[in-house]
């Protein structure tokens, strides 16, 4: 049973970060610009075609990072020239448009591919021993990648000018503009950088579950609920709320059982919304 | 040209009382047109998480009713298809139905989506017209003028588990489904053809449906117990979820895994490098080697070329619908309540699947044990007329 109590502690570790790899893009979105992108999912499935084109041209795997970046990225600037900066970065106009961006990348991939599933080989076999117990090794490097990506980022906004300029954008924009801050420019490439984001993440995800045109619906819902409780526009947010909704449906749905987990998590995001709709680690 | 036309008082009501004509005329002659083509309901997946499903069954109903309209039609009227969504909650499927009735004036409904749409259905229907539900389901339903064409538990396991235990190592069971009445009841049947077969169940997990489930717990502790046989109640995108990630941690040689609702799109979602030892139990695949089947695809490749979506026992059923209502009217003559149910009792008709043979309402058929080749089934055993033990009158 030690062996059994050793996995599930890694496939704790594995749903926190696959969970905070997923809402990266969507808190770089929400918690920067306030703009609810609703189609994160759908850049997360367009990511996931990506890797399913990529591999099935026969090119290695690694390539659909850039590849994906790549498409969601240019996406993205589309988006954010003709969606969201006519309807200047505004919360709920935003939300209602890419809600309906949502609908219309659903159906365009599925003019493209049909609704049917599509399988994205491992491009990593076998397994690797951890501490004597034998755990998948794609499954290893995507624990990796996602912490090494997080600790970069973190680092990245703390330290290099950009974040320095975001956060100043982000805390008063008219005086950041007024001290020679490009805003429109670094608004743009913020929400750029969100949805090249999810493309990556659709890559990583790829090989684990179906690829099909309503995937990215179902993680529109968690990350969201990260969001709302670890609380939007800092590093500390990101990791609080991956950690605490993905590691209690992890714990739960190991020791309970998986329904309750689901409903435990629902219970916990809607009292967050209605206590402390901020989350735990809101921008000052 | 404006002054060839004077609006004198004369020419206005002539115009007038033409114009009327024109609108009126088609409201006289609908009721003699309405009386010749015989509406049929049919509830598809357009939305919702079995919308994968829609476009096959949408050929598959649009089929059937050809091939039946080329026979001359039911009750000697040709049918047509009113399609409605079934991907809704039940309550606006409900309201569809009920559209259905009063305002498409459809005769007969026939379905193909999960159990809680078909309780909302019939709860509007309450037996008024033949309502023909096609798809796979848990049995112990027997609500007046509703057939059942699909599988339920019973034929699905009673003769494929002790089949299947000459694959496995032992007679030691995991259960793993989706939370909701069909994994369930499925289960709970399982449970008494594993009692008989001297087998033991080890543990069940149930993950809710429609939510976005992982399963590397449940396959840890599959890995922890090592049950000879994972019996799977998961459907669609968590179906593929958990048998990939059951492949991942390396379980596929040792554990053999029989899923209850595993049908050819699924089977390309879980995909090649995952599909070892995974058995399927279904009263239908689109590759069976029977000449009916062979017509039933050709039809469809014939119709909508390499554009034909990809038939499975979900989407067929709609085309059984179709064959299985002429069968039974040619005998009623009429499609009214008691006259219906008195001649589907004991009616056989040929389907893609070979012969059903409606009994209490619900349909002996053949079952097909296949085994997953890559993202092809290869049929092991296929058992005959498999009796579906449910008694309703």
């Amino acid at each position: 049973m030690e062996t059994l109590l050793l996995t599930q502690v890694i496939n704790v570790v594995y749903e926190v970060l696959i969970l905070a790899i997923i809402v990266l893009g969507l808190a770089v979105v929400m918690g920067l610009l306030n703009v609810l992108n609703i189609a994160h999912g759908e850049f997360i499935m367009i990511g996931a075609y990506t890797a399913y084109v990529v591999q099935k041209s026969g090119l290695p795997y690694v390539l659909a990072v850039p590849a994906a970046a790549g498409v969601c990225g240019i996406i993205g600037l589309v988006v954010e020239r003709f969606l969201i900066r006519p309807l200047r970065y505004e919360p709920f106009e935003t939300l209602l448009a890419t809600w309906g961006l949502g609908l219309l990348l659903r159906k365009l991939v599925e003019l493209g591919f049909g609704r049917g599933y599509r399988s994205v080989e491992i491009p990593v076999v076998g397994s690797l021993n951890f501490f004597g117990e034998a755990y998948p090794t794609y499954r290893l490097v995507l624990m990796g990648v996602s912490a090494s990506v997080l600790a970069g980022l973190f680092l990245w906004y703390r330290r290099a000018p950009t974040g320095a300029r975001i956060r100043a954008m982000v805390g008063n924009p008219v005086l950041a503009e007024a001290v020679g801050i490009k805003t429109r420019e670094l608004a743009r490439n913020t929400f750029v950088t969100g949805t090249a984001m999810a493309g990556i993440a659709g890559v990583m995800i790829a090989p684990l579950t179906p690829v099909e045109p309503f995937m990215g619906l179902a993680f529109i819902v968690n990350s969201f609920f990260a969001l709302v409780v670890g609380g939007m526009g800092t590093v500390a947010g990101l990791f609080a709320g991956a950690g605490i909704i993905g590691g209690l449906q992890s714990v739960l749905s190991a020791t309970v059982n998986p329904t309750t987990a689901y409903l435990a998590m629902l219970f916990l995001s809607i009292l967050f919304l209605w206590q402390r709709p901020r989350g735990l680690f809101p921008r000052p | 040209m404006l002054t060839s036309f004077k609006l004198t008082r004369r020419n206005f009501v002539r115009a007038a009382s033409a114009g009327a004509l024109a609108i009126g005329a088609p409201a006289i002659l609908r009721p003699a047109m309405a009386a010749d083509v015989l509406k049929i309901g049919v509830l598809v997946a357009d939305s919702g998480p079995a919308a994968l499903f829609g476009p096959a069954q949408r050929a598959a109903a649009e089929l059937g009713a050809a091939t039946v309209n080329a026979k001359g039609g039911i009750l000697g009227r040709q049918v047509a298809i009113v399609f409605a969504d079934a991907g809704a909650s039940p309550a606006e499927v409900a309201k569809s139905a009920v559209k259905l009735m009063l305002s498409d004036k459809v005769e007969m409904i026939f379905g193909s989506h999960d159990s809680a749409v078909r309780q909302g259905v019939e709860n509007v229907v309450k037996g008024k017209l033949p309502y023909v539900y096609t798809p796979v389901f848990e049995g112990d339903d027997c609500s007046p003028n509703v057939y059942f064409l699909g599988e339920v538990p019973e034929q699905e396991l009673q003769k494929t588990l002790p089949k299947l235990l000459e694959f496995a190592k032992g007679k030691t069971f995991y259960l793993v489904g989706n939370d909701y009445v069909w994994a369930r009841t499925t289960n709970e049947k399982a449970k008494k053809y594993i009692g008989e077969i001297g087998g033991k169940v080890v543990a069940e997990d149930y993950y809710p449906l429609g939510a976005p489930n992982k399963f590397e717990n449940t396959v840890a502790k599959i890995k922890a117990e090592k049950p000879s046989v994972v019996l799977q109640t998961l459907v669609g995108g968590d179906n593929v979820n958990f048998n990939r990630t059951f492949a991942d941690f390396n379980l596929s040689d040792d554990i053999v895994r029989l899923s209850c609702l595993l049908e050819e799109n699924t089977l390309m979602g879980i995909g090649k490098d995952a599909s070892k030892n995974l058995y399927s139990s279904l009263g239908y695949f689109a590759d069976i080697d029977l000449p009916e089947n062979k017509t039933f695809i050709g039809e469809l490749a014939k119709k909508y070329g390499d554009k034909a979506p990809q038939q499975c026992t979900i989407s067929k059923g709609l085309y059984d619908a179709f064959i299985f209502a002429s069968a039974v009217a040619a005998k009623s003559k009429s499609l009214g309540a008691k006259e219906f149910a008195a001649a589907a009792e004991g009616i056989s008709f040929e389907t893609p699947s070979g012969p059903m043979t409606m009994t209490k309402r619900h349909t002996t058929k053949n079952i097909f044990l296949a085994r997953c080749d890559g993202t092809k089934f290869t049929v092991i055993d296929t058992f005959s007329a498999v009796p579906t033990q449910q008694s309703c009158t």
